[in-house]
């Protein structure tokens, strides 16, 4: 025994010491992540922040402190048995990173000049207990918002003190109904984890999870698909007639197996789709379409009970929208505006393309055009099992179908990135992972290190570059608010760009705001700002005997971002002088004047 | 009963009672915010989740997070619509919810009243 004894503890005792170092580092890393980026947070002044975004003005300990994060990660997916609650820790931990970032650093002010619309449809929800404005789409799809006013109403909080904090609020919850979600479609335990991390980098930048109906859907639809997928799968028939049953059988091949159901659970999950489809469909204008043809492409192949489902969801949605087609028509041309794709899918148009925003909006380019590209690499990995990917790839590209119908205001190919990203994500953290040849073992955890950390520092380009353009001081905030106090009902506001924190108050349309139209973004551009008695003149063909024109840090940093509008600086230099303002408001980010008629 | 309805039966219970608690009770605006939001998240799902077993933990939570927020979600926008706006009313949520959890608790427990 002895010799054979000694030769087993000897080989034994490394092998412990490895595995015990290997566990330190999958700690430890993690850990030291969380303070450097503790750190590099706790160095980053707004004021320093330029065009090229929060990671080039950060201090390294920053981005150390996300690589070091990832690593730990990928250690611990590498381990012969992954220990869950650590991954979910280091998830955890990666997206506290991610979306407290901002918020911590513009001390809890929330980015997005538009979230403040939506605070202030909450604030009017919350204070008049009515729909105040019947003409405003918000005011007619108010399912997010009346959630949110019950919730500010009861704690006696304004919905603005913690708006900026929906992001963090939004992905973790997306995250845990995504793992959820991806352990039902695959039988690896690591790919769900590995696909969650991806999609927190590949989702970043779309910046979809602020406080707005289109990321409390988005979440609503993960539900959805969540309940769809566990409870209202279809069999595989066992032989297949017609036409589409035998496609359905060639494509599901090695299709994951139905998970055991009664029929009294399907009735309760069918109630619950319905009634959470309904809630998406009074929360946002767009959303129930893309579902629709997400569950149209499962229906078509007949991978979901019942078929009936499809028409019923349908239905609901043209129910609540045939009443309020007006609205739409009238902000967003119609229902099928846009017949073009190619114009669809171009994005916002009027942008100048130089210095940091080109820069920024090269990296998400990449990102995206990476991201399918992986995706359909992953569906031809597996082009002799197909059903192993089927789900996801239908999930994928169905939403596509919206940019035959719809530009959205330029908005249609961010939410088809967003509804294609999760299932994107499952897909290529398959194709990572699920490599069975050991020739490629060594290198797969390089590889997926590799990806994941390039996803992210990518995602991160795109959520931190604009963000000396995207978020607000509190200073600015203050003027805001201070406006809101001060002027009286009627009283005309205004801008000259639209990057400011605006009609957050309860009673916003007491006030008439105005933004010049001097951005090509916006649409109607023709007045050169430099212009300073063509300015004058417009704002005197507005009516107002007094009005309160508003120049923040916020517009001076989306100017030079975008090279819009044209002539501000020469307006912002000029103001008092050539318009005959007088300073009723200053701060360090902003000053307000008082403009009065000759 | 499968342990995980059970949780949430529990959950549900003891997340109906703190929020109520906190909302009526709490000293400062940061707690009733917090009693507020898991009014909002918890109670109502897990009512509806203690009857049933997603099979997982992650999906048993996330449901039970989707649910309570699509219920308020839509209570919400109702009394907005009928312009009448109490947003107290939520409280029978809670109400229902402690009662579904208790029935469900109650009727898992075995005849006799278990060991």
């Amino acid at each position: 025994m002895s010799a054979l004894g000694h030769s087993l503890r000897a080989a034994r005792v490394p092998h412990h010491e490895s595995l015990t170092r290997r566990a330190q580092a999958q700690l430890v890393l993690p850990v030291m992540g969380l303070g450097a980026w503790a750190l590099g947070v706790s160095q980053i002044a707004p004021s320093s922040i330029g065009d090229y975004g929060l990671l080039a003005s950060a201090n390294p300990f920053l981005i150390l402190g996300f690589v070091a994060v990832i690593g730990g990660f990928v250690l611990e997916l590498a381990r012969h048995a992954p220990r869950g609650w650590l991954l979910t820790l280091d998830l955890i931990a990666l997206i506290v990173m991610v979306q407290a970032t901002v918020p911590i650093v513009f001390g809890g002010t929330p980015e997005y000049a538009w979230v403040y619309k939506h605070v202030g449809i909450i604030s009017s929800f919350a204070h008049y207990g009515r729909i105040t404005d019947p003409g405003n789409i918000y005011d007619q799809w108010p399912a997010l918002f009346a959630a949110v006013a019950s919730i500010s109403s009861l704690a006696h909080v304004n919905a603005i003190t913690f708006a900026a904090w929906a992001p963090l609020a939004f992905e973790l919850a997306d995250a845990l109904l995504l793992l959820a979600i991806f352990r039902l479609l695959t039988d690896d335990r690591r790919v769900p984890y590995l696909a969650v991390a991806l999609y927190v980098g590949l989702i970043a930048w779309v910046g979809q999870d602020y406080l707005s109906p289109q990321a409390f859907a988005f979440m609503l639809w993960l539900a959805m698909a969540l309940v769809i997928l566990r409870w209202l799968r279809a069999a595989a028939p066992t032989s297949p007639e017609g036409r589409i049953a035998k496609l359905r059988a060639s494509l599901a091949t090695d299709l994951a197996p139905v998970p055991k159901t009664t029929r009294a659970q399907r009735i309760v999950a069918l109630l619950l789709v319905i009634a959470i489809y309904f809630v998406i469909v009074a929360a946002h204008q767009l959303t129930p379409y893309v579902i629709l043809a997400g569950i149209g492409a499962l229906t078509v192949l007949d991978l979901l009970r019942p078929r009936w489902l499809l028409a019923l969801l349908a239905v609901i949605a043209a129910a609540y929208l045939l009443p309020r087609y007006g609205l739409i028509s009238g902000n967003f041309g119609g229902l099928f505006s846009g017949g073009n794709p190619i114009q669809n899918a171009s994005g916002a148009r009027g942008t100048y393309h130089a210095g940091g925003e080109a820069f920024t909006a090269r990296i998400v380019h990449l990102l995206a055009a990476g991201m399918w590209l992986l995706a359909l690499a992953a569906v031809v990995a597996r082009r002799r099992a197909l059903g192993r990917v089927l789900i996801p790839a239908l999930l994928a590209f169905s939403p596509f179908v919206i940019l035959g119908a719809q530009s959205y205001g330029g908005e249609a190919i961010y939410r088809v990135y967003l509804f294609s990203a999760p299932w994107c994500a499952l897909l290529i953290a398959g194709l990572l992972l699920e490599t069975r040849r050991p020739r490629r073992l060594p290198i797969r955890w390089a590889v997926t290190a590799i990806v994941c950390i390039a996803t992210l520092l990518a995602g991160l380009q795109g959520l931190y570059g604009p963000v000396a353009v995207n978020a607000f001081t509190s200073s600015e905030l203050n003027a805001s608010q201070w406006l809101y106090g001060h002027a009286q009902r009627g009283s005309l506001i205004v801008l000259p760009d639209e990057n400011f924190p605006t009609l957050q108050a309860a009673d916003y349309n007491s006030y008439d705001l105005q933004v010049m139209p001097s951005d090509p973004q916006l649409g109607e551009s023709w007045l050169d700002e430099a212009n300073l008695p063509e300015v004058k003149s417009w704002i005197e063909s507005l009516g107002n005997q007094t009005a309160y024109l508003v120049v923040s840090r916020s517009m001076n940093s989306y100017a030079r971002y975008f090279g819009a509008p044209r002539g501000y600086e020469k307006l912002v230099t000029e103001i008092p002088s050539a318009l005959g303002g007088s300073v009723v408001y200053h701060n360090p980010d902003t000053t307000i004047y008082r403009l009065t008629a000759d | 009963m499968s342990a995980r309805t059970q949780l949430t039966a529990y959950a549900g219970l003891a997340s109906s009672t703190l929020a109520v608690a906190l909302v009526l009770g709490a000293p400062t605006s940061w707690l009733r915010l917090i009693g507020a939001l898991l009014l909002a998240c918890v109670p109502v799902g897990a009512a509806v989740m203690c009857w049933i077993d997603a099979g997982e933990n992650a999906a048993q939570a996330g449901l039970t997070l989707a649910v309570s927020l699509t219920v308020v979600a839509l209570a919400s926008a109702i009394m907005i619509w009928l312009s009448s706006w109490q947003p107290r009313a939520l409280f029978v949520l809670a109400g229902a919810a402690a009662i579904s959890c208790v029935l469900r608790l109650r009727v898992a427990r075995p005849a006799g009243g278990g060991r």
